[in-house]
């Protein structure tokens, strides 16, 4: 296995445009590369410029889906490397996974660490797994686990199968409507750096073959876990999926049901039609 | 040493009629309305350059350059200059809340006499500027040198011009109070019938108190209004059955309409609360006195409870701590916010399930005479100028107890945004 | 407002032009201020063989800082005040030593000057004789207020026997600028008591005294001058002026009471209102009044009865409420009704309001008996053109006229009729009792 430091973040605008110019002729199976970067800081600005879009308060301790902006450019520098199997434009984020082992402090130095695995085959195409593990002080405090769906692609040989499944309660009550605005993936791209044309402009997502520009799954996820504030385990596992692509602009409805022992079941709806967009757990470790 | 606590009187009231919005009051601002109306109870109550312990106020729509709205509007007011004041802020419960916290106080013996008031305009409402706008004029505004400067303004995107208004909605849920409301309605089976019906009451026994003077010295009209622009004598539950509803979209059986709903409104009042001895010594009338108050909230957002819901909550609490049941009251006054917030409080009250289940009584608090419920008309008539709606109640409530003789006793609840509920009684 | 007409005349160019064209020439009224003098000049005093009165008003005159010249002076200095003491005429003869002390004085009067006559009533003359010269003074005074000029005014005194107590107090008033307005006015006083002191800047000190419709013109002056010389004022107008009503009282430093006085429990609930929150009453002013203008061939039904509800029910069913009501008009009370010109003279267009208004004068006399009885009065005062938001709306031509036909040449001010309301207030006017005083500057209407 390869492991690279990083001394800082890749720039993502160039790392999406090498994936682009690049994107023909991949193949073959997952490279075993990992990319690193310790004693990483949270910049007080970026993090409240995240918290606004997101929904979450400012605080001392990291939103559940904070270190995924910190490790997705090391991701990305995996995904658009020309020994990635899957071309990048076209990638569909399915399904977002977070444990929080303990809530993680803003001031705390983190050494970040990402790598792809389980390369596996999904009807329409092959999924790959992006992880990302955040330790401090030597202790893992948070992972992560982000499947994206390459359509059209394919999985090698004896891949197995790629599972998208979730069981939730039926979250017949709406809790909280949203309106979301044409201009909610840019305001996401801006605090996230995941630019993405597909969330940018209605033009742009046209090209990658939506009729209008999407709302970024993880701004989804990190929105209905702000809904939640004040009511979430310390330590918890957060699941999700990612259904219909939330067509930018919306309105979109969020459905809660507390779950027994702790932890919520949850839903993300289009107002009028019903359409899932997201459908999520989220449990006590 | 604790000091010995006496029970704060209500002296009087004023309030300028409710208008709607964009209406008669659309150049007013919320400083202009609470001032006439000070001024309205100074001349009533000879308060000329008299100084009152405090005068508590609020609005819930607030300008940016309102944060010392009471204050300010007192020194507008011929008021003593030296009188203190301070802001509160309750959403719909401000009015009720103001009242409390001044009768607290008076009974405390902090204060001999206190004004309460509120006041709120949804036509001279704030807007704020774009939110990222507004970040690049903090940016802009900090900026130590050209480059600085430049780098803030470099942000400025066309979109950012447009300003952001108030929505009248839960910051939590996104829903209108309306649509909420929509929820608890069909949750309690709240029928478009009985909404109506309620509604033309309302609007005949508001007509019905003017004409028999009850007003005459509870209003002061203002810029050439002297009546609530919304209310109307003729009205009926046919004139009412041909409204379209307006909240609980796509529900085909949806009841809320206009005319069963409060509208937008704009407003003032106030209410002169007292010591006995204060009121005595300068041969003021006591109507009645502020007995006790309480106020609850409920989860709305994930608990499942109508939004409106929280004074179902909170009477049972007075009611114990006073050793009173529901039917120990001459005059009930619930706010009209919606007709069926009304008539899914008294639902809640008298039943079983949800009396045990959600306020963990025995037996439920039951049902009340419904002759006695708001008998000179609320909100769905007079309108609902957020933080006025609770000085209106107050003031109108002590002088109906007045008029009914000593001894007798008034419920006041009021819902308010956030899932809240204001609820005091008074004695006359 | 201001009096276009009388500022043109009193300026350089336009008093020029207005003497060569031979128009008149409306003065400047000295009108009364807190701490003013009584008047402005010298007095003269004169009697016609009896002299009943000279001694007392010789006292008031020094009393009040006056100086009294002899009546055959006849230095330069202009005269503040021509007093003549009329009593004791026994017939026309006596009346010649009235021409020879009058002619002379009134040339010297000065502007704004005063001519005041006191005589005994004709009423009880012991003979034809004297009851003629004593009628004869009143078309004395009346002529005499037609020929003077420059703001002066003439009125007369009639003063029974025993009465003598009586007259300081409507002498003072006579003087004053509170009396501008007032002239050509004959006014009977009364036996009765009279308070002994009385605080001359504050006479309604502690005194609490109800206005009606005292929202705006003729009922905010007579509140705000009530207010000025002490009384506390409980300002009452319909809900519908309440704005108004507030703003009037929030200067005078008053108590707003909104009510129609029309309504049914009306008088009860100012009652209880008086009596819960000031104890009693003082002084009562009902100035609430309406118009409602048709010729009688066009009249209706709504018109006569809102006209007379307001403008005389009203004011008998308070008063008679205010009566009844045990220990709430208080010892010495006053109660003044205002009246109209029209009520006196008619008016095309208002039969329903002259009406409403003579009756206000039938009413004061029919009281006067019974309030005197209780140490009380009542009496009228009778505006005439005074000069309102209301007026100001006339037609030019109409306000212009309305304006001049009188012998001061100009319209009156509400503060006029309230000056004169808040004498007939003071516990010095007890003498005097169902009387009408006309604030009109001797209107040429019915007069």
């Amino acid at each position: 296995m390869a492991r690279t430091v990083l001394g800082s973040a890749p720039s993502m605008p160039a790392l999406f445009a090498r994936a682009a110019v690049t994107a023909r002729g991949r193949g073959g199976g997952l490279p075993d590369t990992r990319l690193a970067r310790t004693g990483v800081r949270v910049e007080a600005a970026d993090l409240a410029a995240y918290d606004r879009v997101c929904g979450f308060p400012l605080a001392d301790t990291l939103p559940a889906t904070y270190p995924h902006v910190l490790a997705f450019p090391l991701q990305l520098a995996l995904m658009s490397d020309r020994s990635f199997p899957l071309a990048l434009p076209g990638l569909v984020h399915v399904r977002n996974r977070v444990d929080v082992l303990r809530p993680v402090r803003v001031d705390e130095a983190l050494d970040l660490e990402v790598w792809a695995e389980r390369f596996a085959r999904h009807p329409r195409g092959a999924t790959v797994d992006l992880c990302a593990s955040v330790s401090a002080g030597g202790a893992e405090v948070w992972r992560s686990r982000s499947t994206y769906l390459s359509r059209g692609a394919q999985a090698p040989e004896g891949a197995p199968q790629s599972d998208l499944s979730l069981s939730v309660g039926d979250l017949a009550r709406p809790v909280a409507t949203w309106q979301v605005p044409d201009d909610a993936g840019r305001r996401y791209a801006r605090v996230s750096g995941d630019v993405n044309p597909i969330h940018l402009s209605g033009l742009t997502a046209k090209a990658f073959g939506f009729k209008r520009a999407i709302a970024h799954g993880m701004w989804v996820q990190a929105r209905a876990l702000a809904a939640l504030t004040g009511r979430l385990p310390d330590a918890m596992a957060v699941d999700g999926v990612f259904r219909k692509p939330l067509l930018l602009p919306s309105t979109v409805t969020l459905a809660t049901d507390p779950v027994a022992g702790g932890g919520w079941d949850l839903a993300v709806r289009n107002a009028g039609s019903g359409a899932e967009h997201l459908l999520g757990t989220v449990r006590p470790l | 040493m604790a000091p010995q606590t006496r029970k704060a009187a209500i002296v009087g009231g004023n309030r300028i009629p409710f208008a709607r919005s964009n209406s008669a009051y659309a150049q007013a601002s919320n400083q202009d309305m609470l001032t006439a109306t000070l001024d309205g109870l100074v001349a009533r109550f000879g308060l000329q350059g008299q100084r009152v312990g405090e005068v508590v106020a609020g609005a819930v729509l607030k300008h940016a350059r309102d944060f010392n709205l009471t204050r300010e509007a007192v020194l507008g007011s011929r008021l003593s200059a030296a009188t203190p004041a301070y802001d509160v802020q309750q959403a719909c419960g401000t009015g009720l809340e103001a009242a409390v916290l001044v009768a607290n106080k008076i009974a405390l013996g902090q204060i001999e006499s206190g004004i309460a008031g509120g006041v709120d305009t949804t036509s001279d409402a704030p807007l704020a500027i774009h939110d990222e706008m507004r970040r690049v004029l903090i940016a802009l505004g900090s900026a130590r040198t050209v480059q600085q400067r430049l780098a803030a303004l470099a942000g400025v995107r066309p979109g950012m011009f447009v300003p952001e208004a108030p929505r009248n909605a839960e910051p939590r849920t996104g829903l209108s109070m309306g649509e909420h409301q929509a929820i608890t309605a069909r949750q309690w089976e709240i029928s478009r019938e009985a909404q109506d019906e309620l509604t033309v009451r309302s609007h005949h026994d508001l007509a019905a108190a003017y004409e028999r003077g009850f007003f005459d010295d509870l209003v002061t009209p203002y810029l050439g209004l002297t009546r609530d622009e919304n209310l109307r004598p003729d009205t009926s539950v046919e004139k009412l059955a041909k409204l379209k509803p307006v909240f609980g979209a796509g529900d085909p059986d949806a009841t809320m309409t206009a005319g069963n709903s409060t509208p937008l409104t704009d407003g003032a009042s106030a209410v002169l609360l007292a010591s006995d001895e204060w009121a005595a010594s300068r041969g003021l009338p006591v109507l009645a006195h502020l007995v006790d108050a309480q106020t609850a909230a409920v989860d709305y957002v994930h608990g499942g409870e109508g939004l409106l819901m929280a004074p179902a909550y909170a009477v049972p609490v007075l009611l114990a701590r006073n050793g009173l049941t529901l039917q120990d009251f001459d005059y009930y006054e619930i706010h009209e916010a919606f007709a069926s917030t009304v008539l899914a409080t008294l639902k809640a009250w008298a039943d079983p399930a949800f009396c045990k289940e959600r306020l963990g009584l025995d037996a439920p608090l039951g049902s009340i005479d419904r002759s006695r419920l708001n008998v000179n008309g609320s909100s769905l008539a007079a309108g609902h100028p957020f933080a006025a709606t609770g000085g209106r109640i107050v003031a109108s409530l002590a002088k109906q107890l007045h008029e009914a003789g000593p001894g007798k006793r008034g419920l006041i609840s009021v819902c308010a945004a956030g899932g809240q509920g204001v609820v005091a009684i008074l004695e006359s | 407002m201001s009096d276009w007409y009388r500022d043109l005349a009193n300026s350089g160019v336009g008093s020029t032009l207005v003497k060569q064209l031979g128009l008149p020439r409306p003065a400047v009224l000295r009108r009364y201020e807190p701490g003013a003098p009584l008047l402005t000049g010298p007095a003269v005093v004169g009697t016609t063989g009896g002299s009943r009165l000279h001694e007392i008003l010789i006292r008031l005159l020094e009393d009040a800082g006056v100086p009294v010249q002899p009546p055959a002076a006849t230095d330069g200095e202009r005269l503040g005040a021509v007093l003549l003491d009329a009593t004791g005429v026994t017939g026309p003869a006596d009346l010649s030593a009235a021409q020879e002390f009058l002619t002379p004085a009134v040339r010297r009067l000065g502007p704004s000057g005063r001519v005041l006559v006191l005589a005994d009533p004709p009423s009880d003359a012991g003979s034809p004789a004297q009851a003629a010269a004593r009628q004869a003074l009143e078309g004395l005074v009346r002529s005499i207020a037609k020929e003077l000029r420059n703001g002066a005014t003439a009125n007369l005194l009639v003063v029974p026997a025993g009465a003598e107590a009586s007259v300081p107090g409507p002498v003072r008033f006579f003087l004053s600028g509170r009396s501008a307005y007032v002239d050509g006015q004959v006014v009977a006083l009364t036996t009765a008591d009279v308070p002994a002191d009385e605080d001359e800047e504050r006479p309604l000190a502690g005194r609490v005294a109800v206005v009606t419709g005292a929202a705006r013109g003729i009922g905010a002056a007579i509140a705000r001058v009530l207010s000025r010389d002490g009384a506390h004022v409980v300002a009452v107008d319909v809900p519908a002026a309440g704005d108004e009503l507030a703003e009037v009282v929030n200067e005078i430093g008053g108590t707003a009471f909104q009510l129609d006085i029309t309504a049914p429990d009306a008088a009860q609930r100012l009652i209880a209102h008086l009596r819960e929150r000031r104890g009693g009453v003082d002084v009562v002013v009902h100035n609430a009044g309406i118009t409602r203008d048709k010729l009688l061939v066009n009249m209706d039904a709504a018109r006569w009865h809102a006209v007379m509800a307001v403008n005389l029910q009203a004011q008998l069913d308070l008063t008679q409420a205010l009566l009844d009501a045990e220990g709430v008009l208080r010892p010495g009370a006053r109660v003044v009704c205002v009246s109209s010109q029209s009520g006196i003279a008619g008016n095309r267009g208002q039969t329903n309001y002259a009406a409403s208004k003579a009756g206000v004068i039938g009413m004061v006399r029919a009281w006067a008996p019974a309030f005197a009885e209780r140490g009380a009065t009542i009496n009228a005062v009778a505006p005439g053109f005074i000069v309102t938001e209301m007026t100001a709306r006339m037609p030019f031509g109409t306000r212009e006229i309305g304006s001049r036909i009188n012998s001061l040449q100009q319209g009156g001010l509400p503060v006029d009729v309230a000056e004169t309301i808040a004498w007939l207030a003071q516990p010095s006017a007890a003498g005097v009792n169902g009387q009408v005083v006309r604030v009109c500057g001797q209107s040429f209407l019915g007069a």
